[in-house]
């Protein structure tokens, strides 16, 4: 079986925010600056757990809160 | 004037209220001298949308006769007050700060404002916002730029610029602003005065123009740090309006607000702090002195990585706002000022697996920072600005192409804290001479507003509230 390369840089569809009327320069700049700090939370992903949750914030916050 | 409205620009909202409750000062009589002054802080800095005076002066002879009378009066009884226009009244429509408003006047009072209402505040206006409080400069290129009352070509910093305004005017002595990733401390140090952003779910949302709800906090901003203990205490506590509210316990801050401060912990990040422009690093190493002498001790501590928490809040906030607001931008683009604009386009290009891994890190983050930070120190000290004042037209950069990176660097010190959830107070550092103010903030665990009230209110012994002027 043919195995194609992974890409080096994720999959970015063409038509992410393509329904705002955006001129060529600032879509560029805004792809540019998410690409910066979308790098850096992959990188966090790789040392979350599998359990990490959206919840967790909450609840160390109450936890907090009674010790 | 009379004699006793000399001094009126340096009452604390609790003296005011007790020269109210005991007669010194008719309500009505403060009520028209802060409106005076509003419209002097307002030609100096831009700072009002809506003056409310006369409604405002209705609700002052209601007050003081029923203070004639003998009734029972809440404890801010007859207090005029302002705030960022961004709150649901009854039969109101906000500004928002922003050409796109609501369509309908809203029918219930935002929760904070109906707090405050109960306690016998009144409004006299409302004020200043960045459009749609999405900016950290005073820049609003919908209804035009707040200016700074020590230095008018400067920032106001934002996006609660007008009640930093005319709470550093003297017009009022507190009012309500917001923050998200910054907006009442940046207007706050810039200004010269107090602010709390409280612990992230301490203060009701409800009835509030959301910017991005995971991040925004409602918080105050004062002259005197023993109002902002009296005002939190007024409006902090559970509210079935609003899911993401606490149900721990508001403390009486007043109550503690006096007890010694002697020998907690001061830490102190030295990478972080570096990262700040020189003159701001001798700020907060003015204002570290400051606190060493009101009995802290000077410890090390580190947070994690700033950059990875600065871009972590990024990647939650700015889809937060791009949802909020999708319905306008992909109808109503133009509605938009630039910077707003292009800021909020953002959000649309951020891939759903970051947003989430953005919102399911957060608790580890939390309690990466307990667990080290927080136990080197009792509390942190930052900086707010990353630079020295700039002008108006420095960071004039509307939506252009600089405008990620001046406004990342503007938020530098302030947007990983609301990530992070914690409360955090903003001290003025010591002025001499005719230097430009600027502010520091001291971080505590959650739930800590107590501990930060306390310290602030020691240190506010030391460096006493000034009245802003401009400086020539």
């Amino acid at each position: 079986m043919n195995k194609s390369p992974p890409p080096a840089t994720p999959p970015d569809s063409d038509t992410l925010g393509a329904y705002l009327d955006m001129p060529p320069d600032r879509r560029a700049a805004a792809k540019a600056h998410v690409a910066l700090i979308s790098a850096t939370v992959r990188k966090c992903a790789l040392d979350l757990p599998l359990s990490a949750d959206v919840d967790d914030f909450r609840r160390v916050l109450t936890a907090e809160a009674k010790s | 004037m009379s004699t006793k409205l000399q001094d009126f620009d340096k009452l604390s909202t609790r003296a005011l209220a007790a020269a109210i409750a005991t007669g010194k000062i008719s309500s009505v009589e403060a009520t028209t001298e802060a409106a005076r002054k509003l419209a002097e802080a307002h030609t100096l800095t831009h700072c009002t949308i809506t003056p409310e005076t006369d409604e405002a002066l209705k609700v002052a002879k209601a007050v003081d006769a029923a203070r004639a009378n003998g009734e029972t009066l809440g404890p801010l009884a007859g207090v005029p007050l302002a705030h960022k226009d961004m709150f649901d009244r009854t039969g109101k429509i906000a500004s928002w700060g922003a050409r796109i408003r609501a369509d309908q006047p809203a029918t219930t009072n935002a929760t904070v404002i109906d707090r405050l209402a109960r306690a016998g505040a009144l409004q006299i206006a409302a004020l200043h916002l960045t459009e749609f409080a999405f900016g950290p400069t005073g820049h609003n290129y919908v209804l035009g730029h707040a200016r700074n009352p020590w230095d008018p070509t400067r920032i106001t910093g934002g996006s609660s610029a007008g009640t930093a305004c005319a709470v550093a005017y003297g017009a009022i002595p507190a009012g309500l602003g917001s923050d998200t990733a910054g907006s009442l401390r940046l207007p706050a140090s810039n200004c010269g005065v107090t602010s709390i952003k409280p612990t992230w779910g301490r203060v009701s949302h409800a009835g509030a123009m959301p910017l991005a709800l995971c991040l925004d906090t409602l918080g105050f901003i004062a002259r005197h740090v023993e109002d902002l203990a009296l005002l939190t205490g007024i409006v902090a506590g559970s509210d079935p309006r609003d899911a993401h509210t606490s149900t721990v316990t508001v403390p009486n801050y007043l109550a503690t607000i006096d007890q010694p401060v002697k020998g907690l912990r001061l830490g102190i990040d030295a990478t972080v702090i570096g990262e700040a422009h020189p003159d701001i690093q001798k700020a907060v190493a003015n204002a570290v002195e400051v606190l060493s002498k009101v009995g802290l001790t000077k410890a090390t501590c580190s947070f994690p990585d700033w950059t990875t928490l600065d871009h972590l809040t990024q990647v939650m906030q700015l889809p937060d706002a791009a949802s909020a607001h999708a319905a306008y931008l992909m109808t109503r683009p133009n509605d938009y000022g630039p910077q707003v604009r292009a800021r909020l386009e953002v959000g649309h290009f951020i891939a759903a697996v970051d947003h989430m891994t953005a919102l399911r890190a957060r608790g580890t983050m939390l309690a990466r920072t307990l667990e080290t930070t927080f136990k080197q120190c009792d509390i942190a000290i930052l900086p707010i600005n990353a630079d020295p004042l700039p002008t108006i037209a420095e960071l004039d950069v509307a939506g252009g192409p600089q405008v990620q990176q001046t406004m990342a660097r503007v938020v530098k010190f302030c947007r990983p804290i609301n990530y992070l959830g914690l409360p955090t107070l903003t001290l003025p550092v010591p002025r001499s001479g005719n230097a430009l103010p600027t502010g520091v903030q001291i971080v505590a665990k959650p739930y800590a507003e107590d501990l930060l009230f306390r310290i602030g209110h020691a240190y506010q012994k030391l460096v006493p509230p000034q009245i802003a002027r401009p400086l020539t």
